[in-house]
């Protein structure tokens, strides 16, 4: 169109200069400053993701959970399960007996789909009744079903003939 | 002080002088990148230097696929960087003059740069500073003002400088021959 129709046409690109003037100034050496100032750059950015992770390891970033009393020992037979809530009223929990001295506790919303979990007590597992999801009562990790990550697991004390919930651990991967 | 190149075609005895400068300047390798070719062959004795005319848009630079021929500051077409040149010939196909041409030996190609390194700092290129007859000449704008006026005929016409461009527009300036009425050349 009129680009053409200038004499000569003005280019002001990298791809077709013909100006000597107007040559690039990238040379081999420059692009590869360029590349590992670049890969520096990079680097240094992922450093503030470093003192996250590692402020998470040492474990300088611990929530802070109530105690809460759940129920007297003496009220709870070995293979029985009783439901509470904790942290909150709205987190249903399960507490199950498994020995004499043998507690577990979990956050019984189903990690697929949040029904809550029940304990099964004749085979001994915890079921989800909405799709057929089962957790193994020992870890809290799926066997099988759709979901796939564990419950999280509420910590247990048992303080003069009480059973306390302490906390709750940690997702991990 | 911005000098150009400008050609008075007339003056032009076929010495070869400008081919013989060019041949042994310094980094030309005995290798002359101007020519001096016959007007009329077999008709006449008329020859004129053919070098580069140095185009504003030349068309060599234009068809090299890997910009390789590159425009100075000055408006010279320089030769092809030995770096980028492929040798694919397409400036020597481009060229309406046939200025570039192709060494087979290195397959590069090379062609008048007007003395670059001579001419941007003012210093005539060595064919003009060797030509006898003053057919290349090494002129300011002001100078080249003055010729061009000279060659007006008295119904206003330009005689010889009617189509001042060969084919395109260029930065070396040639006076094509023309009839001149009463007018005594001035060299």
């Amino acid at each position: 169109m009129d680009k053409n129709n200038k004499i000569p046409f003005d280019e002001d690109n990298y791809t077709h200069n013909i100006n000597k003037s107007n040559e690039r100034k990238l040379d081999r050496r420059g692009f590869m400053k360029t590349m590992v100032g670049a890969a520096g750059l990079f680097a240094v950015s992922t450093l503030p993701w470093g003192s996250i992770a590692a402020t998470e390891l040492m474990g300088l970033r611990e929530k802070k959970y109530p105690k809460k009393e759940i129920i007297d020992v003496k009220k709870l037979n070995i293979g029985d399960a009783f439901e509470f809530a904790y942290p909150t009223d709205h987190d249903s929990a399960l507490l199950v007996r498994l020995g004499e001295n043998e507690y577990k506790a979990y956050q019984n919303a189903c990690t697929h789909l949040r029904c809550p979990v029940f304990w099964e007590q004749s085979k001994s597992e915890l079921v989800c009744p909405c799709h057929h999801g089962f957790f193994d009562v020992k870890t809290g990790s799926p066997t099988a079903g759709p979901p796939r990550r564990p419950l999280p697991e509420i910590t247990i004390q048992v303080e003069a003939g009480k059973i306390v919930a302490t906390g709750v651990k940690r997702y991990e991967t | 002080m911005k000098k150009v190149l400008y050609i008075e075609l007339e003056n032009c005895i076929g010495c070869r002088s400008c081919l013989a400068a060019c041949t042994q300047c310094g980094g030309h390798e005995q290798r002359n990148r101007n020519y001096v070719i016959d007007v009329n062959p077999f008709v006449d004795r008329q020859t004129m230097p053919m070098m580069c005319l140095h185009c504003e848009n030349p068309p060599c630079a234009r068809s090299c696929p890997v910009q390789a021929i590159q425009v100075h500051e000055t408006g010279a077409v320089l030769s092809a960087m030995t770096e980028k040149c492929l040798g694919c010939q397409n400036c020597t196909i481009a060229c309406p003059y046939g200025i570039p041409k192709f060494d087979v030996e290195q397959n590069l190609m090379y062609k008048c740069d007007l003395c670059i390194d001579r001419t941007k700092d003012g210093i005539p290129p060595m064919c003009a500073s060797v030509c006898p007859t003053n057919t290349l000449q090494w002129v300011t704008e002001e100078e080249l003002a003055v010729k061009k006026s000279q060659f007006r005929l008295n119904n206003g016409m330009m005689a010889s400088m009617e189509d001042p461009y060969l084919e395109n527009k260029t930065n070396v300036h040639v006076s094509l021959p023309g009839i001149l009425e009463g007018k005594e050349k001035l060299f």
